[in-house]
């Protein structure tokens, strides 16, 4: 549990990226997301993905509007753009090095 | 309950810069935080625990204000300002070398009293030559100034638009100045020099006086416009 939480913290970029590949997404969405894939065992705090959100959106790697809900408060969406998706691919290749490098060093 | 919420996080930002971004920060968390408040109580906590966990999950906000600050429109880029130093230097160091030139051809004409006024002459003139391009180098220094864009179209902006045009305008006028002051003081001495002509060659001055009242015109009705 603290290893993967440690980890994420480290990728929470990228991880915000992979979860606006195929959809526009806002905060709590995405961080309901890892809550469900990881089985309730990791949680990203606010102000984490939130600097991340601003990260990226300067580096122009997503863009940020605001939905148009008709009840409650308007929910801030993010959407990937094109340079957002090349740097998701080149990280995916990393991580995909970097993963099998640490395994043959664990075995 | 959602009252508590909000106020919560309206004391977090209560330090933060007043800036549209980071208004467009605290609506987004709160949002997001209720959100989160309702599913939970959905999966029946009670309103108190509900409220302690979404408030605790909110983290540190603090390290998040450094990014709101709005960047400073009327701060040069880094190279800029190294552009304009350099600038500056040469024409301070061009300045002094117009002085030294002045100074030693005087002395020459001390020393061999025969050729005088001629030397005399080229000192004044080489050194109000020298003096040109330095002068030009501190009109271009004080015309690098960023360019201004309203951000939005409030009045604000509007209002920062104006001034920012207005010390630019300002810097140029003085520099515009100095020039056609210099050109005045150079022409008048190389003619009245070349043709002895004292009694008349003074006019310049009065010439060099139209000129500057000309520029200001020019000034005020690119203004106007």
């Amino acid at each position: 549990m603290s290893i993967t939480s440690d980890i994420l913290r480290g990728h929470t970029e990228a991880i915000i990226l992979s979860h606006l590949l195929d959809q526009d997404s806002y905060g709590y969405q995405i961080n309901k997301d890892i809550m469900k894939k990881t089985d309730n065992r990791c949680e990203l705090k606010e102000a984490t993905l939130y600097s991340a959100f601003r990260r990226l959106e300067q580096a122009g790697y997503i863009r940020a509007y605001w939905g148009n809900e008709k009840v409650g408060a308007r929910r801030r969406y993010y959407a990937i753009t094109e340079e957002g998706r090349g740097a998701y691919q080149s990280y995916k290749r990393d991580w995909e090095e970097a993963k099998n490098d640490i395994d043959r060093l664990l075995k | 309950m959602n009252e508590t919420i909000r106020k919560h996080i309206e004391e977090l930002f209560a330090e933060a810069p007043k800036t549209r971004r980071a208004v467009d920060l605290k609506e987004e968390i709160i949002q997001n935080t209720m959100e989160k408040y309702q599913d939970l109580r959905k999966e029946g906590y009670q309103e108190e625990d509900a409220c302690k966990i979404v408030l605790n999950s909110i983290g540190d906000v603090k390290e998040l204000f450094s990014e709101l600050e709005d960047p400073n429109p009327l701060r040069l880029s880094e190279e800029d300002r190294k552009k304009k130093a350099m600038l500056k230097a040469i024409a301070a160091s061009l300045y002094v070398l117009a002085v030294g030139v002045y100074a030693s051809c005087m002395m020459a004409s001390v020393i061999f009293s025969a050729g005088a006024p001629h030397l005399g002459m080229l000192g004044i003139v080489s050194a109000a030559l020298i003096c040109i391009p330095a002068t030009g180098m501190i009109v271009y220094a004080a015309c690098m100034y960023p360019d201004f864009h309203k951000n939005q179209d409030t009045l604000v902006e509007g209002y920062k638009e104006r001034a920012y045009t207005r010390n630019r305008e300002k810097a140029v006028r003085i520099s515009v100045n100095a020039i056609i002051w210099l050109l005045t003081v150079t022409l008048y001495f190389v003619i009245s020099f070349a043709t002895f002509y004292w009694h008349v060659t003074w006019i310049l001055f009065l010439v060099g006086g139209c000129a500057q009242a000309v520029a200001a015109l020019v000034f005020s009705l690119r203004r106007d416009r």
